[in-house]
């Protein structure tokens, strides 16, 4: 077979592709009559009511000198480590506001950072295309530094998220610049599977995101510069399990739904949308109309609430709104409460227990806000 | 504290403007004892004259009681939460949690504003005049108005008891609410006069209970003092250690500054030890916290931030520097505090001559770059004796004499830092100052320093010391940032590794080495692997051709098979050495190379000599030339392939420059450095400028993903500089859909992507267009407009008529810099098409140490510009041969 002809039917391959996708995409919006708020309004549901108090900021985390880029709790609550520009992560104890570690990291343009389950170690990754892992009780050096007790590489492009598989102490998801995921057992520093990369169903781009399964911890999804989430299993590195469609930008967080049936995602298109794992069928966009010439804020991190009924959004405009998953309205926006932040909000999470909410910012705090008042944690 | 307050708080401005027609509104003096007290059902007493509204207190079961009773029941939030467990015991706010049926007050309690400007003493409530009470039930109401009795009110601007402030802060309803539920968070602001004379001396400022003897903790700026349950919530959490929220940033108050560092019992109670050891790194190393370096006076000139970093961190530095003003010998190391004379000082000198002037209390590191030059009159001595041009105090003389040292006649010795002195004008040293040790003897009974062990060092020390990293907290601002671009092949990998050698004392580490040297045993293989593939495909063609010619030269077909067995075949190798090629070519494909090779380097080592040293393997590397994928670095390398192989290479200089990728990951690297001073650069460089501290970024395009989503994280830096190998315009590759394109193309679409991203905007640009000894060799014989968009590139040569391009250099240029200046305003062009503004292109051949460093100078220079630049917008001029305009 000669190479001229190899290539056509590879352009006529391509072409099929994408034919059956079109029908694909047609199938779905026939079969998608509606949408959770449509459904929930007619069923007469009505969106939960937030005065400004009901969700009060009640901590100022201070004490990084550079944007901070990522932040995430412990499971038994009360801590939180968060990754920042000035090169150094940091662990808060949420109670006190105080610091409790502060170390330098080997490379200081630092993108994610991670607590293992059992809040004695964190993972941290960055452009240096590796995670270095902190055992936090280890002694530190001569400039008061933990030292990395390992380091993982093996990715070609920055690591742009991790996380540690919930129930397993040493296993760690990655997700990089060179379009794939990797699974590391951190014990050994070794690479158990890498997701994408020359396998056709991999991510095309920049992956931006993961977030494991907490009820499942066999599954995982991922969030890209090509505009998709995808769904993989870590038993099956060879190909992803499905892929969802419907971002018009890179998708720069997705975050599973607590039942773990669904998944949540925020995209540089300021929308977030969730998607249903099982059928593949986005369930709801929750975006706010723009103006023409208005810049579209693009969705920096998304964190359910206990009960999956709240979503809250950091923007890159510093906005960080509260939408009711049901009815797809922004019931809070704790940009516009009195003492927000000042810079876009890179990043935030839900402590485990549903009480608290930390959001970390370009303006080199954290905030964290609890609910107030006799408001039930929903 | 009246001062602060007055500085910082001050709001009333007079009133200049014509004169109003109406009434203004005054506010009434007060007396304290006889200020109207609310009580019970007593609203008719108030006094006529009051003009504003006052709230009717509700009635309450107990209303003189005073101060209230924490109400007791507990916060209704949820249980759950963080917050509200941790501040459960805290009685006293629980009380005011919202509840959904709040009764709010609005602003209701507002007057005329006029009556706080009247109260002069109100000022520190930063213009909260319009404030909102968030009163939850009306039982707290109650509670509260009725213990009012120390409030007035006519100032209902404050209309608080100092109790109510624990609860309610006085910012808005969402935090005053916030501050309530979770009793955190309130940000502090109040502190008037009257309010600390309702506070007990010895009460913390915050809850008002105690006495001087609870144990309270001081803000480092102001001193309030807050006992332990309020103090996490006064100071938040302590990113510059035990300061107030609200006096974060500001400067200490410097008798405090030995305090510094130094953690109270009541702290290591409230927090774990790991909290504490933060709390106190944080105060002691962040910048707010530091000696403010203009407050220091060396030689009568205030020292910069770098200069005091220098002093601090010398081997042997002053103790317990404070503000003030010091002399310095910078030969000798003498360091001594000036001090002025106050009426007592010149009392106690009639009667001790011996403490006229000031005598050295230090001996330091000498030659320290600090402070300006030494005065004749610095230590303020009369003896008439000079000692590196200082004249010495009585009590030095003294000493001197007692070392032996032969004063008579005033004389003027050069003493050196290891106490060795000669006279002024003489070469022979004439002894050793501490050389008797009972001169030491002297020193300590004259109360004067002897030199430490360490202050022997000499001047170099010095500047290892300025190279060793400054504490991060510092080293944060004084750094400049260079991003560094370049696509693979364009040489910026061999600036970044150029710029290690120059201006790092250990360029690399040995692991850095080891992993140096293992990519190169990797890469080794991957070049032999093209070889051998070339031997395969050599082969191949030599059978083809063989066959031919004797398909054409012999008629039977028999003969030929023998002929085939019995001719020596130039590329065929022998079966093992085949085995061996085959399990290289497997692994290559495999694209487990890394995996494989360089771990089982020692049993290989031998195959690969005797593969080199085979005939077909010679014979195949003899035409390279044919082989296109191998590329000069390649050949480089294969050169030396037999020492590679070996376990005991050691990369040369040249080997660790020439090495392809920097690390096996892609990732960034960055150094920092500071450029050495060549003494022709001493006299236009400010000592500022010599120690400031950059930092080199090296970003691989490839490795960091196409859409730049990093690039955001670089937006302080400074400056982007940009290579791409001028000799790239007639070369081309297959990219991964298989189309062929010009790397000069690439390297321009590259270009256009990053300086047209949103984060790169307030970035300066520099170009380097590097390779030009490549460009030099090639261009006559390949011509530029082999790359489309060098298609118009006409150079002067044999015409001799002026051409835009090359004006500056028509006369004697050559062709291959008319070539150069064509691209850089190409690419000057194209750069100023996306942003409008001026780019900055050099040219370098970075494999050459010196155009390496030139390049760098030039980056520095470009930064230096910058600053002294009015406008971003502004073409400047520059000497530089590179400043070509378009």
């Amino acid at each position: 077979m000669s190479v001229a002809e190899l290539k056509e039917r590879h352009v006529a391959a391509t072409a099929t592709v994408n034919s059956l996708r079109e029908r694909l995409k047609e199938k779905r919006r026939l079969l998608l009559d509606t949408d959770v708020a449509t459904y929930a309004r007619n069923h007469g549901k009505t969106a939960i009511t937030f005065c400004p108090t009901d969700l009060v900021c009640c901590r100022t985390l201070q004490g990084h000198t550079g944007k901070v880029y990522s932040l995430d709790w412990t499971q038994e609550r009360n801590r939180i480590v968060s990754a920042s520009q000035d090169g150094r992560f940091i662990v808060w104890n949420a109670l006190t506001s105080q610091k409790t570690h502060a170390t330098k990291l080997p490379c200081a343009y630092v993108m994610t950072c991670a607590f293992s389950p059992n809040g004695q170690s964190v993972a941290c990754g960055g452009l240096d295309s590796a995670c270095s892992i902190f055992n936090l009780n280890s002694p530190v050096d001569r400039d008061e530094n933990i030292p990395a007790s390992r380091i993982l590489t093996g990715h070609k492009g920055y690591v742009s998220c991790c996380q540690y598989v919930p129930d397993q102490e040493s296993r760690l998801v990655t997700s990089s610049g060179d379009q794939t995921c990797g699974l590391w057992d951190v014990t050994t520093g070794q690479r158990i599977s890498v997701f994408g990369g020359e396998f056709p169903s991999g991510h095309t781009s920049d992956v931006l995101s993961v977030s494991v399964n907490t009820s499942n911890t066999n599954m995982f999804v991922s969030g890209s510069c090509d505009a998709t989430a995808r769904l993989w299993d870590i038993r099956i590195a060879s190909r992803a399990v499905r892929t969802y469609y419907g971002h018009a930008g890179d998708v720069n967080t997705v975050k599973f739904f607590p039942d773990g049936q669904r998944f949540g995602s925020g995209s540089d298109d300021g929308t977030c949308r969730l998607f249903d794992m099982r059928t593949g069928h986005q369930l709801q966009t929750y975006g706010q109309q723009h103006g023409e010439n208005e810049d579209i804020p693009s969705v920096k991190s998304i964190a359910f609430s206990m009960s999956g009924r709240l979503l809250f959004a950091g923007y890159s405009n510093g906005d960080c709104h509260v939408w009711d998953t049901l009815m797809a309205e922004v019931v809070l926006n704790l940009g516009s409460l009195h003492n927000s932040h000042e810079g876009t909000i890179s990043c935030l999470g839900l402590s485990s227990d549903g009480s608290a909410l930390c959001t970390g910012s370009y303006d080199k705090k954290l905030k964290i806000w609890a609910f107030g008042g006799h408001r039930e944690v929903i | 504290m009246n001062t602060v307050v007055a500085v910082d708080y001050a709001f009333a401005v007079e009133y200049t403007g014509p004169p109003i027609p109406y009434e203004i509104p005054q506010a009434i003096p007060i007396e304290i004892e006889r200020i109207p007290v609310a009580t019970v059902a007593a609203a008719a007493s108030l006094p006529d004259h009051l003009l504003l509204p006052v709230v009717q207190p509700l009635p309450s079961p107990d209303p003189l009681k005073k101060p209230p009773p924490p109400p007791s029941e507990h916060a209704v939030s949820s249980p759950t939460s963080v917050i509200e467990n941790h501040i459960a015991p805290d009685g006293e706010l629980s009380g005011e949690v919202e509840s959904s049926g709040a009764v709010v007050f609005c602003s209701e309690l507002k007057g005329s504003p006029d009556s706080a400007d009247g109260k002069h003493e109100r000022i520190s409530m930063e213009s909260a005049l319009s404030y909102d009470f968030g009163f939850r039930s009306s039982a707290s109401v109650e509670n509260e108005f009725a213990d009012d009795d120390d409030d007035d009110e006519d100032d209902d601007g404050v209309f608080t008891s100092p109790v109510r402030r624990g609860g309610v802060s006085f910012r808005d309803s969402a935090e005053s609410s916030g501050a309530a539920s979770s009793g955190v968070g309130v940000e502090y602001q109040v502190r008037d006069e009257e309010y600390d004379r309702t506070v007990k001396k010895g009460a913390c400022y915050r809850c008002l209970k105690g006495t001087r003897f609870t144990e309270k903790e001081a803000c480092l700026v102001c001193d309030v003092k807050y006992c332990s349950s309020c103090v996490l919530r006064a100071m938040g959490s302590m990113p510059e250690g035990r300061k107030c929220v609200s006096c974060i940033g500001s400067p200490i108050d410097e008798s405090k500054r030995e305090r510094l560092g130094k953690s109270s019992r009541m702290l290591k109670r409230l927090l774990s030890s790991l909290e504490v050891e933060q709390v106190m790194k944080a105060e002691k190393y962040c910048e707010a916290n530091q000696l403010r370096p203009e407050d220091i006076c060396v030689n009568g000139k205030p020292l910069t931030q770098e200069e005091v970093v220098l002093l601090q961190r010398c081997p042997c530095p002053p103790l317990k520097l404070k503000p003030g003003y010091y002399w310095y010998d910078k030969v000798s190391g003498f360091w001594g505090k000036v001090r002025f004379f106050l009426f007592e000082d010149v009392f106690y000198s009639i009667f001790s001559k011996s403490l006229v002037g000031h005598k050295p209390d230090k001996i330091i590191s000498p030659n320290l770059n600090v402070g300006g030059s030494i005065m004749c009159n610095a230590s303020n001595g009369n003896t008439g004796v000079l000692i590196n041009g200082r004249e010495i105090t009585k009590v030095e003389l003294q000493m001197l004499k007692w070392a032996g040292v032969q004063c008579a006649g005033n004389p003027h010795f050069w003493v050196n830092a290891d106490g060795t002195y000669q006279e002024e004008g003489q070469k022979n040293i004439k002894g050793q100052i501490w050389g008797r040790t009972r001169t030491k003897l002297f020193c300590s009974f004259l109360s004067l320093p002897v030199p430490s062990k360490a202050v022997n060092a000499c001047g170099e020390e010095v500047n290892v010391m300025l190279n060793r990293a400054v504490h991060d907290y510092i080293e944060q601002r004084t750094t400049q940032r260079l991003l560094l671009f370049g696509n693979h092949g364009s040489g910026s990998s061999i600036l970044f590794k150029q710029a290690k050698f120059l201006y790092k004392s250990v360029p690399f580490s040995e692991d850095e080495i080891e992993n140096i040297k293992l990519m190169i045993q990797t890469n080794i293989y991957s070049y032999l692997g093209i070889l051998l593939e070339a031997r395969e495909f050599f082969e191949a063609e030599h059978l083809v051709q063989k066959r031919n010619s004797l398909f054409y030269d012999s008629s039977s077909s028999s003969e030929l098979v023998m002929n085939e067995h019995a001719t020596v075949m130039p590329y065929s190798i022998s079966p093992r050495l085949k085995a061996f090629s085959d399990s290289v070519l497997e692994a290559i494909a495999s694209g487990n190379l890394e995996a494989i090779f360089p771990a089982s380097t020692r049993e290989h080592a031998p195959l690969i000599e005797e593969l080199w040293n085979d005939s077909a393997i010679q014979a195949t590397y003899s035409r390279k030339t044919e082989i296109q994928v191998l590329s000069s670095v390649a050949c480089y390398f294969l050169d030396q392939v037999v020492e590679i192989s070996r376990v005991d290479y050691e990369p040369s200089k040249l080997d660790i420059l020439y090495a392809e990728r920097m690390t096996s990951t892609n990732g960034l690297a960055s150094m920092d450095f500071l450029f050495p001073q060549y003494e022709f650069e001493r006299n236009d460089l400010s000592e500022q400028d010599s120690l400031l501290r950059y930092q080199l970024i090296r970003l691989h395009t490839q490795g960091l993903g196409e859409n730049l989503k990093w690039l955001d994280i670089f937006e302080d830096a400074q400056l982007g500089i940009f290579c791409i190998a001028a000799s790239d315009y007639d070369e081309f590759y297959e990219n991964a859909n298989g189309e062929i394109v010009n790397r000069m193309m690439e390297s321009k679409k590259h270009f256009e992507g990053i300086v047209s991203h949103p984060a790169c905007q307030k970035l300066d640009f520099l170009l380097i267009l590097n390779k030009f000894d490549l460009l030099e060799q090639k261009v006559e014989k390949s011509p530029l407009t082999v790359c489309d968009w060098f298609d118009n590139f006409n150079p002067v040569i044999s015409l001799h008529r002026p051409n835009k391009q090359s004006r500056s250099a028509q006369n004697c240029a050559t062709l291959a810099q008319t070539a150069f200046h064509y691209i850089a305003v190409k690419f000057k062009r194209l750069f100023y098409s996306l942003t409008g503004n001026k780019l900055f292109v050099t040219m370098a051949n970075v494999l050459d140490s010196d155009s390496a460093d030139a390049a760098l100078r030039y980056a520095r220079d470009i930064l230096r510009w910058k600053e002294e630049r009015p406008a971003p917008n502004d073409e400047m001029c520059s000497t530089d041969h590179s400043s070509y305009s378009h």
